[in-house]
């Protein structure tokens, strides 16, 4: 691949089957803008997602890729990065992918700080299983399995991060183009995991959580002089559930990722022919 | 007496029981005499009855026995857990100073040493299991010179004052009973040899197996009796540029080995019991992503928690069939420790060459038990590294469609397609676990779901026609009676021989070390009068299997107890087994 990859490279000549309006394509575009600007090419790029709408993403882009299993694609991610520190690491997931079932990967990949970008695709539904609650649903919004609202708060991702002690925190809106693309591109150049929730609407099964009702409601922390580096603003941004943000809420200029606090700069793929040379070593500590 | 000796220490959880018998196992091989240790815990930290037990000749020793000739006894339950293993000549080593009462059988040597105030007088009361080895050596005729070196690798790391008061403390045991009793009459003389050996147990040989095969990279999470994998490559992996990651748990552990393994590392995990259970979740995808993975199940007693530090071999029909869908793996279950060593480079090998999982099989009595063999045993100029179609740069193009997209699935007459990894140049692709073609894309095309489902399939059958996926032998080929057995038993077999030749039954016996593919044993199942299929399990999982391959009713040799088979009850029950009717 040249030096001057553009973001249509990218791209795999498979047509998505989202649906025509749905949030996914705004999102997956940034992302792959993002990836062309940050310098990167589909042969240094790998890019996991687990199941969903999401989940479909893999075979939208061109790049290496791995479609996984429901909820897992951290874990996989994680594995890449460590392996090769030299490749870039994207990670798509969905609400239901990355909140429910994949809850528990999602605060120890976060703590683990491993220097991945990973993008979560809410649309505060299930959409291939066709309209059940997500764990980001309203408490009050009807679906097939919630006829009278889930009548539980929705999970605050961006709550969990900081509470799992993230170094960089991130919302977005799919159909605010140029900003849902610089804020996946800090995501990317942040040393270390960078969590980007993206408002992706989707428009067949969520009719409260529409294109119209992010436009209306969306307050851009840039334009209310918000200061990423504020720990304690960043928490009160992230906290505020009477209004819908995006912007980099919190990112600490700090942030050392986990492969270089454990001293992993090699590329694993390359091993001798045979045993290491000084393997006999291993033996002798036996004696 | 008996040539091989046979010595133990039981007490509490926590009492030190698992270095201090450590320390003796090492000081005998460095004495040149061989060692097989066996351990007894319970499922806690503390209390509960632990006791670690060695068996030690100049021969090699591949089982154990049920014999005790001396015991350290820390508490009286170690006495009562042993009664059916100690006899006449068995000295039992005690301290009357401590609060309980020994109840030891009167034909039994009694060996009261104050192992307390022999440690306090040494430089402090920690040191009494070290007292008490002293006077083992005493006992033994065993120069007590020789736990000086094991002592200096124990304690070394605490500064050469904590090693002098120990190397004292040794002594001390050994002068009080050479003063105090005259125990000649027990006759052990434990002979020394110039021979160099080194002592490991099956989770440390597996783990050198994978370091050697160039494994870099292993995610796990923590369960008996797996964890010394992990803890093993923890600190020595990092020498060669690799590293272990605790997962938060097995679903996420094998996902990160998957991530490993895609990025062109060579990658494993390891786990045990329910681990395994979590990770089915992940084997399709390992299968249809054509990824290769080393798999490791160190099984325990199931199912459920069942018993979580005890000896069973329940999950063969787990890692042959776990998983929905129809998954292609290999399965491999060394028989020795020896052979963990060398079949996790072979699984290594295989899972690259075929891009498969490959189950590496294990179990417990296996992983803890440590055994002495001379170093070449594993020798390292031996190991052979195969990473299969592994594409660079050059040879990418071959594999490219018109269209420029690299074929990462293509069919091919072996099955086995190119594998690219990224930072390859027009190798990138995508891989999924929904059924794919050529490029790894979704289809549901049916001619492309029957040509990935082959071309899968196909894979195994160029495995089993390329490998050799043999059986080890023992006894008289040419016996009448055939004994089968696979995993960890076939030490005691092996040594089951030599009982059942002094009542002059003759048996041929064969370990199998391959689960799936395996050896064709028709002919020798046919050529046999009897077939008995000995496993550590209740429904006879493998005795199955052969019976499905070779449409022959089979003898079943099972226990579930929880614990390894013996030598001479395996005998036993072969002999039984011999003169019963064939089941209908």
């Amino acid at each position: 691949m040249s030096s001057d990859v553009r973001f249509t490279d990218f791209k795999s000549d498979k047509q998505p089957t989202w649906c025509p309006g749905c949030g996914d394509f705004g999102t997956m575009n940034g992302m792959m803008k993002a990836l062309a600007e940050t310098g990167n090419d589909p042969d240094n790029t790998f890019v996991v997602a687990g199941i969903g709408c999401s989940g479909k993403i893999g075979t939208y882009m061109h790049s290496y890729a791995l479609h996984g299993v429901h909820g897992r694609a951290l874990p996989v991610g994680t594995g890449v990065k460590m392996a090769r520190p030299d490749i870039e690491v994207m990670v798509a997931g969905g609400d239901g992918d990355g909140y429910s079932i994949g809850a528990g990967h999602f605060v120890h990949a976060v703590r683990r700080n491993v220097d991945m970008t990973y993008v979560v695709m809410d649309n505060r539904i299930y959409g291939l299983t066709k309209g059940q609650a997500s764990p980001t649903s309203r408490s009050d919004f009807e679906t097939s399995t919630t006829p009278e609202g889930p009548k539980q708060p929705p999970v605050n991702p961006l709550a969990l991060a900081l509470a799992s002690g993230a170094s960089f925190i991130a919302q977005s809106f799919a159909s605010d183009a140029l900003r849902h693309q610089e804020i996946v591109q800090q995501a990317i150049e942040h040393d270390g995991f960078g969590f980007v929730n993206v408002f992706s609407p989707c428009v067949t099964f969520n009719d409260v959580d529409t294109y119209d009702y992010f436009r209306d409601n969306l307050v851009d922390l840039d334009e209310e002089g918000h200061d990423p580096s504020d720990y304690e603003a960043a928490k009160k941004v992230i906290l505020d559930s009477d209004k819908e943000y995006q912007g980099v809420m919190y990112q600490d200029d700090q942030s050392v990722p986990y492969h270089e606090q454990h001293g992993v700069t090699e590329d694993m793929s390359d091993i001798p022919d045979g045993a290491p040379e000084d393997a006999m070593d291993l033996v002798r500590e036996f004696y | 007496m008996a040539e091989d000796f046979n010595w133990a220490i039981g007490g509490e959880a926590g009492d030190g029981i698992d270095s201090t018998g450590k320390i003796f196992a090492q000081a005998l091989s460095r004495a040149g005499r061989h060692v097989f240790t066996s351990k007894d815990f319970a499922s806690r930290i503390r209390g509960g009855y632990t006791a670690y037990k060695i068996r030690t000749a100049v021969d090699s020793v591949d089982s154990v026995v049920d014999r005790l000739d001396v015991l350290v006894a820390l508490t009286q339950r170690t006495i009562d857990e042993n009664l059916d293993e100690l006899h006449e000549g068995s000295a039992i080593i005690y301290d009357g100073e401590r609060s309980w009462e020994a109840e030891i059988p009167e034909e039994m040597t009694a060996v009261d040493v104050p192992l307390n105030s022999l440690a306090e007088e040494a430089g402090g009361s920690i040191m009494r299991n070290v007292v008490a080895l002293g006077a083992a050596c005493a006992i033994a005729n065993f120069d007590v010179e020789y736990l000086d070196e094991a002592l200096e690798k124990r304690f070394g790391g605490k500064g050469s004052k904590i090693v002098e008061n120990n190397k004292e403390a040794a002594r001390l045991g050994e002068e009080y009973v050479e003063e105090n009793y005259d125990l000649d009459h027990l006759g052990y003389d434990l002979e020394t040899t110039d021979e160099d050996y080194v002592l490991l147990n099956g989770n440390e040989a597996l783990g050198m197996g994978a370091l050697a095969a160039g494994c870099r990279f292993y995610a796990g999470y923590p369960i008996t009796p797996a964890t010394s994998i992990m803890e093993y490559l923890t600190g020595r992996i990092e020498q060669y540029g690799g590293h272990v990651v605790q997962a938060e748990d097995e679903l996420s552990a094998i996902n990160m080995a998957l991530g490993g393994a895609r990025a062109g590392a060579r990658s494993m995990t390891a786990t045990s019991g329910a681990g395994i259970d979590l990770m089915t979740e992940t084997f399709g995808l390992v299968a249809t992503s054509e990824t290769p993975l080393v798999i490791v199940d160190v099984q325990r007693s199931g199912p459920s928690t069942g018993m979580p530090t005890k000896q069973e071999q329940g999950d063969l029909n787990m890692a042959l069939y776990g998983g929905h869908g129809e998954v292609p793996r290999f399965v491999v279950a060394p028989t020795t420790i020896d052979e963990c060593f060398w079949k996790a480079i072979e699984a290594f090998n295989l899972a690259e060459k075929y891009q498969t999982p490959v189950f590496l099989i294990s179990d417990l009595a296996m992983s803890v038990t440590e055994q002495t063999f001379p170093p070449e045993t594993f020798d390292m100029d031996a190991v052979e590294i195969d990473r299969g179609k592994l594409v660079d740069q050059d040879e990418v193009d071959e594999w490219l469609d018109e269209q420029g997209r690299f074929r990462a699935h293509a069919d091919t007459d072996d099955g086995v397609s190119p594998r690219a990894i990224p930072g390859t140049i027009d190798g990138a692709h995508m891989s999924t676990g929904l059924e794919h073609d050529e490029l790894g894309r979704r289809t549901e095309d049916q001619d492309e779901r029957v040509q990935q489902v082959d071309k899968r399939y196909r894979k195994v059958e160029t495995a089993r026609n390329e490998e050799d996926w043999a059986y080890r032998e023992f006894g008289n080929p040419d016996a009448d009676d055939l004994v089968i057995s696979w995993g960890s038993n076939e030490g005691a077999l092996v040594e089951a021989l030599e009982y059942l030749e002094d009542d002059g039954i003759d048996v041929r016996v064969i370990s199998v070390p391959y689960i799936f593919p395996r050896p064709d044993l028709s002919e020798e199942i046919e050529a046999a009068e009897d077939v008995i299929v000995v496993e550590c399990n209740a429904t006879g999982q493998f005795a199955d299997l052969l019976e499905h391959d070779t449409l022959t009713r089979v003898k079943r040799i099972n226990k579930y107890t929880g614990v390894r088979f013996k030598a001479d009850e395996l005998a036993e029950e072969i002999t039984e087994q011999l003169s019963a009717e064939v089941p209908a």
